[in-house]
Order: C-alpha cells, then sequence, then structure tokens
C-alpha cells in the first residue's frame, strides 16, 4: 500500500508542476517565462518516469530520464539563442510583438 | 573467291555511319577539307563492298543474302525487323549510289573549297550520313526500314538545300521541299500503316491481299513516290532544290534520292504488279510529268533549273515505265540516268564555277576555254537526249518498248513528244552555252581543276557504255529475259531526237521568242505554286489557328484552372497562420488536452482505444 501511495503523491507534484507549466506557457508573454514554464513542464515528464521507474523497481524509467535531460539542455541552447536573436531585432523578448509570421 | 563469311553488306553501311560519327561528334568537323578528306577515304571502302555484292549477284542471279534482327520485339512477336535483304534488284543501286555518291564527294572539295573549314565539315558529315541513308533504304528487308532510310534522305536532302542558310531562297527551298514531300511521305506511311493491318507485316510480298486491297495500299504508296520523285502536280519542290550547291543537286536531286520513288516502286513490285488501277495512275501521271516537265524544261535560262526539270521528265518515263508493266525499263532508265544526269550537273557545275552565273543566257563560247567540260557535257547531252549508243538511248528505247508492248498509246504519244522536246531543250542549252562568243565581258573562264575533271570522266565513261555493257547483266540480275533489237519505235525516237537537236540549234539562235511566249507564259509552274500557297494560307494555317486556340483555351485553360484553385484555397488557409506564439501555444496545449481527454474518456467507457 505504501508504495501505491507514494507513488501517487509523486505522480501528484509531478501533475502539479506539470499544470504550472501549462499555465505558465499560456499566460507569459515574455519568452524567457515560456522557456521557464517550458522546462518545468519537462521536469514533471522526468520525475513521471523516475517515479514510475523506482515502483517498478527498475532502472528504465531513471535511463531515459536520463536522456530527457540531455534532450532538455539541447532544447534550451536553442530555446536561449531564440531569445537572443529576438532581443537583437524585435529589441524585446515580449512574444506578442513577434508578428511577423502571420500569414 | 568471295567469302559468304565476309559482311560486306555491314561495311557497305557501317563506313558512312563512321564517316558521319567521325565528321559530325568530334572536332574533325571545324578541320575542312581534312573532314572532307576523312569522308572520301570511307567512301571507297563503301563502294567496294557494294561492287562485291554486285559481282557475287551476278554469278548467281538468283542468291537472296538476307540477315535481320527483332527490332522492338515484345517478348514473342516483334513489330519489324531490321537488316538487310540483298538480291537482283537492290544490288545495281547499291552500285549507283556509292559509285555516284564517290564522284560527287571528290568533285566537291574543288567545288566549295572557298567555304569556311566549319561549313564544309558540316557539308561532309551530311553527305555521309546521306550515303549510309541511301544505302539502309535500298538493303531495307522490308518497308518499314525502307522508310526510315526514306525520312533519313528527306533529311539530308533538307540540310543539303538548306546548305547556304544564310541566303533566304536556300532556306525557303529547303523549308519547300521539306514540306511537300513530308504531305506526301504522310500518304506513304498510311498505305505502310494499311498494309500492316492487312498482311499483318511490312513485306513486299502480294500474299494474299486482295486486288481492291493492294490497289489501295499502292495508290497510298503512289501518292509518297510521286512527291519524292517530284511526278506533276507534287514536283514543285524540285526546281526550287537547286538553291543547295551543285554536287548536292547530281547526288540527290538528280541520280539517287529522287529515285528513290521509283526504287520503292520496283522494290515493292510484287504489290503495285497486282494493282491495275495503281499501274494506270502511273502510266498516266509519269508520262504527263515526262511531257510537261520537258516542255518547262525548254523555258528555264537557268542551267540547273533546266536540268532540275529534265530530271522530273526522265522520272516520268521511269514511271511510265513501271505503269506499263515493265519493271526492269524504268529501273534500267533509272541506273542510266543517274550516271549521265549527274554528269550533267557537274559539268553545269564547272560552268557555274568557271562563269560565276547560273544562266545560260550569260554563257557561251566556252567550247574554246572549257574543251573537256565541252566535250563530257555533251557526252552527257547526248545521252539524256537518247542518241545512238550512249546509255540514255538503250533505257529510253525500252521505256518506249514497255507502252507499245501495253498499247498505251496515249501516254506513248505523249512520251515520243518528250523525245522531241527533250533533244530540243538540251541541243538549246549545248549551242546557248558553248557556240557563239561569251556573253558576259569580264569573265575568265577556265578548266576545273583535276579533281572535279576526274569524277565527270568517270561517269562520262559510264554515260557512254552503261547502256550496252549493262543492258544483258542488268537483266539476267532482274531475272528477265531481254535482248536488244532494233524496232521502228526505236528508229523513230531516234529521228525525233535527231530533228530534236536541229530545232534546238534554231532556238539558240535568238528566234524562240515568237514561238515559245505563249507557251512559256502558260506552261511556267507558277501558277500551281500559288494554288498551293493558297491551300496552304487558307487550310492549313486557319485550322493550324484552330488548333493552337484549343491548345490555349481549352487545355492550357484546365491546367491553368486547376492552379487558380490551389491558389484560391491557400489564400483562404493562410488566415490560420496568425503569426502570434500564443495563438499556437494554445492550440498546441488545447490539441494535446483534447487527446488527453479522448483516451481517457476511450478507456472508461469502450475499455480501450479503438
Amino acid at each position: 500500500m505504501t508504495l501505491t501511495a507514494d507513488l501517487q503523491a509523486w505522480l501528484l507534484l509531478s501533475a502539479v508542476l506539470f499544470s504550472t507549466g501549462i499555465y505558465g506557457v499560456l499566460t507569459r508573454r515574455n519568452g524567457l517565462g515560456i522557456l521557464l514554464s517550458i522546462e518545468l513542464m519537462v521536469n514533471a515528464i522526468n520525475l513521471n518516469l523516475v517515479a514510475f521507474g523506482w515502483a517498478r523497481g527498475d532502472h528504465t524509467g531513471q535511463v531515459i530520464a536520463l536522456f530527457g535531460i540531455a534532450l532538455t539542455v539541447a532544447e534550451v541552447a536553442v530555446g536561449l539563442a531564440l531569445m537572443i536573436q529576438m532581443s537583437r531585432t524585435v529589441k524585446s523578448l515580449d512574444l506578442g510583438r513577434a508578428t511577423e509570421l502571420n500569414g | 573467291m568471295i567469302d559468304a563469311a565476309l559482311p560486306l553488306p555491314l561495311i557497305l553501311l557501317a563506313a558512312p555511319l563512321v564517316a558521319f560519327c567521325l565528321v559530325a561528334l568530334t572536332p574533325l568537323r571545324k578541320t575542312g577539307v581534312f573532314a572532307a578528306q576523312v569522308v572520301i577515304a570511307f567512301s571507297p571502302l563503301s563502294l567496294a563492298a557494294a561492287c562485291l555484292l554486285f559481282w557475287r549477284q551476278l554469278g548467281d542471279p538468283t542468291l537472296v543474302d538476307t540477315w535481320s534482327i527483332s527490332w522492338m520485339s515484345t517478348g514473342g512477336d516483334s513489330l519489324v525487323q531490321v537488316g538487310w535483304h540483298i538480291d537482283g534488284t537492290s544490288a545495281p543501286m547499291l552500285v549507283v549510289v556509292g559509285l555516284v555518291a564517290l564522284c560527287v564527294q571528290v568533285y566537291s572539295v574543288a567545288y566549295l573549297h572557298d567555304e569556311p573549314p566549319a561549313s564544309m565539315g558540316r557539308y561532309f558529315a551530311w553527305q555521309a550520313l546521306f550515303v549510309f541513308s541511301m544505302q539502309s533504304l535500298v538493303l531495307a528487308p522490308n518497308l518499314l526500314q525502307l522508310f526510315m532510310g526514306w525520312e533519313l534522305v528527306g533529311l539530308c536532302s533538307y540540310l543539303l538545300i538548306g546548305f547556304w542558310w544564310r541566303k533566304p531562297a536556300a532556306g525557303k527551298a529547303a523549308v519547300k521541299a521539306f514540306w511537300v514531300t513530308k504531305t506526301a511521305d504522310g500518304a506513304l506511311l498510311l498505305g505502310l500503316i494499311v498494309l500492316y493491318s492487312l498482311s499483318g507485316g511490312f513485306g513486299w510480298e502480294a500474299g494474299a491481299l486482295s486486288t481492291k486491297q493492294l490497289n489501295f495500299v499502292t495508290g497510298l504508296l503512289l501518292l509518297g513516290v510521286m512527291g519524292k520523285s517530284a511526278q506533276i502536280p507534287l514536283h514543285i519542290w524540285l526546281p526550287d532544290a537547286m538553291q543547295g550547291p551543285t554536287p548536292v543537286s547530281a547526288l540527290l536531286h538528280a541520280a539517287t534520292m529522287v529515285a528513290a520513288g521509283i526504287f520503292l516502286v520496283v522494290r515493292a513490285w510484287p504489290l503495285f504488279e497486282g494493282a491495275p488501277i495503281t499501274l494506270e495512275v502511273m502510266l498516266w501521271v509519269g508520262s504527263i510529268t515526262a511531257f510537261l516537265a520537258a516542255c518547262f524544261a525548254l523555258v528555264q535560262d537557268d542551267i540547273k533549273k533546266m536540268l532540275a526539270f529534265s530530271t522530273c521528265s526522265q522520272l516520268g518515263y521511269m514511271m511510265a515505265a513501271l505503269g506499263a508493266g515493265n519493271m526492269a525499263a524504268g529501273y534500267f532508265h533509272l541506273t542510266t540516268h543517274a550516271f549521265f544526269k549527274a554528269l550533267l550537273f557537274l559539268g553545269a557545275g564547272a560552268l557555274i564555277h568557271a562563269t560565276g552565273s547560273m544562266s545560260m543566257k550569260q554563257m557561251g563560247g566556252l567550247w574554246r576555254s572549257m574543251p573537256g567540260t565541252f566535250l563530257l557535257f555533251t557526252v552527257g547531252s547526248l545521252a539524256l537526249a537518247g542518241i545512238f549508243p550512249l546509255a540514255g538511248f538503250y533505257s529510253k528505247d525500252m521505256v518506249l518498248e514497255s507502252l507499245h508492248h501495253a498499247h498505251a498509246w496515249g501516254p506513248l504519244a505523249l512520251l515520243m513528244a518528250g523525245v522531241a522536246l527533250t533533244a530540243i531543250y538540251v541541243s538549246r542549252s549545248l549551242f546557248l552555252v558553248f557556240s557563239g562568243t561569251c556573253r558576259t565581258p569580264d569573265a575568265h573562264p577556265h578548266e576545273a581543276p583535276f579533281s572535279m575533271m576526274a569524277p565527270m570522266v568517270l561517269l562520262g565513261a559510264l554515260s557512254i557504255g552503261a547502256g550496252f555493257i549493262l543492258f544483258e547483266p542488268f537483266h539476267r540480275l532482274l531475272g528477265v529475259d531481254a535482248q536488244f533489237h532494233w524496232t521502228p519505235l526505236g528508229i523513230a525516237g531516234l529521228g525525233l531526237a535527231t530533228a530534236g537537236f536541229g530545232i534546238g540549234y534554231w532556238l539558240s539562235q535568238g528566234r524562240k521568242i515568237a514561238v515559245l511566249a505563249p507557251a512559256a507564259a502558260l506552261i511556267r509552274s507558277a501558277p500551281l505554286d500559288r494554288a498551293y500557297e493558297t491551300v496552304w494560307n487558307r487550310v492549313l494555317l486557319v485550322s493550324g489557328r484552330l488548333v493552337a486556340w484549343l491548345d490555349r483555351y481549352v487545355i492550357d485553360g484546365a491546367i491553368n484552372a486547376f492552379g487558380w484553385a490551389c491558389i484560391g484555397l491557400a489564400k483562404r488557409c493562410k488566415k490560420l497562420q496568425t503569426g502570434r506564439v500564443d495563438h499556437y501555444l494554445g492550440a498546441l496545449v488545447g490539441g494535446a488536452i483534447a487527446v488527453i481527454l479522448y483516451t481517457v474518456i476511450a478507456f472508461s467507457v469502450w475499455g480501450g482505444v479503438n
């Protein structure tokens, strides 16, 4: 019972983190804020993976989570590069101003 | 002696083809005289193979050397065979083509020495291509391969007529020749298709075809033949074709290519033999052409046009003989005509070369400055007029005899009149060109160089001797038993020709205006040209415009409409791309939530995603 209860607690934490991330993504206008929110969501997923792996009693979840972290690093690098470019061209990090690509 | 394993026909065909590829596809073509020498170096190979084949055929006239491979094979059944078929019919023509081609090529080097090297290379490349095409036409084991050679020589004719393409008249003449012969070839192709659908092949055996079918098929073939062999009313391209260099006229438009039409009839003789209506048409078309073209020749002052109409006229003789049912007579006249008409054209080339003019009125008194050309031109003229014992006499006598034999009195009368007219125009030209005094004061005519005279001497010897030397072997090859003997008809023809010479002399002395002015006005072929032009403008161009309209507005319209529909759709769809990041993110999250909700509901309600 404890195992299941603990797992549920972890999953609950993960869900809260994920929802916070979604909320941030949808409400933030600042590019860096959205990037941070996405990080929250990714980490919620990683937490999920680790929690399930712990509950199953093997290392699969942890290994996938490690891969996920590595991927996140790359993703953040790209995201920050985009932000730097944006601050140079639009002179702002407000994504509402980046509307050049409308149809 | 001659090894049967030696692939003589292969050498015959490959030599000119290799020469063509060497000159046309490599930088050799820019070397001028050297390119010419390469082509001329390959020609004797081809000629030697032809002569050996001819010799072998003489040894055994019934021999048939045939070899072919399937072409466009579709598994079991192949549409057509390509290869060669050498028998008594094709062997003489091979030698004629090879011999005249070699003479003309040697002659051309000196004739065209002023041309830039690239033009010279171009000229000789086409010469080699022509020889290859003509030989593959002659060797063809079926009518489809013959047709391919036929079209290739047509192409060479177009290219060589337009050799001096910077001159607008030459370009126009080339296009005219192309269109007139192509129109006729349309009928020929149709005839081949009908033949295939009736007999299941492109062979020339009559097989099980009925007389009606044969009449139909050969009638269509005949239209193509009339275009190629310049028979009235499709002769209009030949006088214009004289815009090409004179040696080209000698080879293509006198000796070989225009004779391809006659050769087609000879080759497909089993088909034509069984088609009485076609033969009757040929008889009349041939004799009318022989007569009318001789009239046209009579009023020409341009020496080449005179010879061109003379060629039409002589092709008419061959046609008439074929129409009268005597294949050997028509074929024999083709052979002798090839020699003496090529000689006459080469002689005319030497005259044009020396005086710089094509008008016989500006020549005169040339026998003093050009005795060799005078002698050879006279030989060619006498052979053309049919004077005993030159080559033309024998073959023309056979043509007349065959009409007599067929009791075709109307055509025979036309041809007899043609004999007199031939002698008249021939002697008129002889006297105009060679007697009296030169009418171009500042010209300094000189004898042609050796390399131009040597081919003419060879052709001159053949013009004298081919008649009685080749008479017997030629008929043996064709499997016809023929003996030459004097008949009243032959003597009458000779008499007419001799009388014609007298009249020709009289005409050349400037008395022709009173006699010929009305005739000249009547019989020039200009009205016919205009009639064709009208048909062209009214019918072909109008229907062409209709087709162009259909293409532009119906076919292109459909394609454009499709394109416009795509653009319209895209214009509507692009509104989705707002460019606002929050919209995209919202769509992303909303989509993800929708998928999750669906999955949850699916599991709880149906117990799985299905």
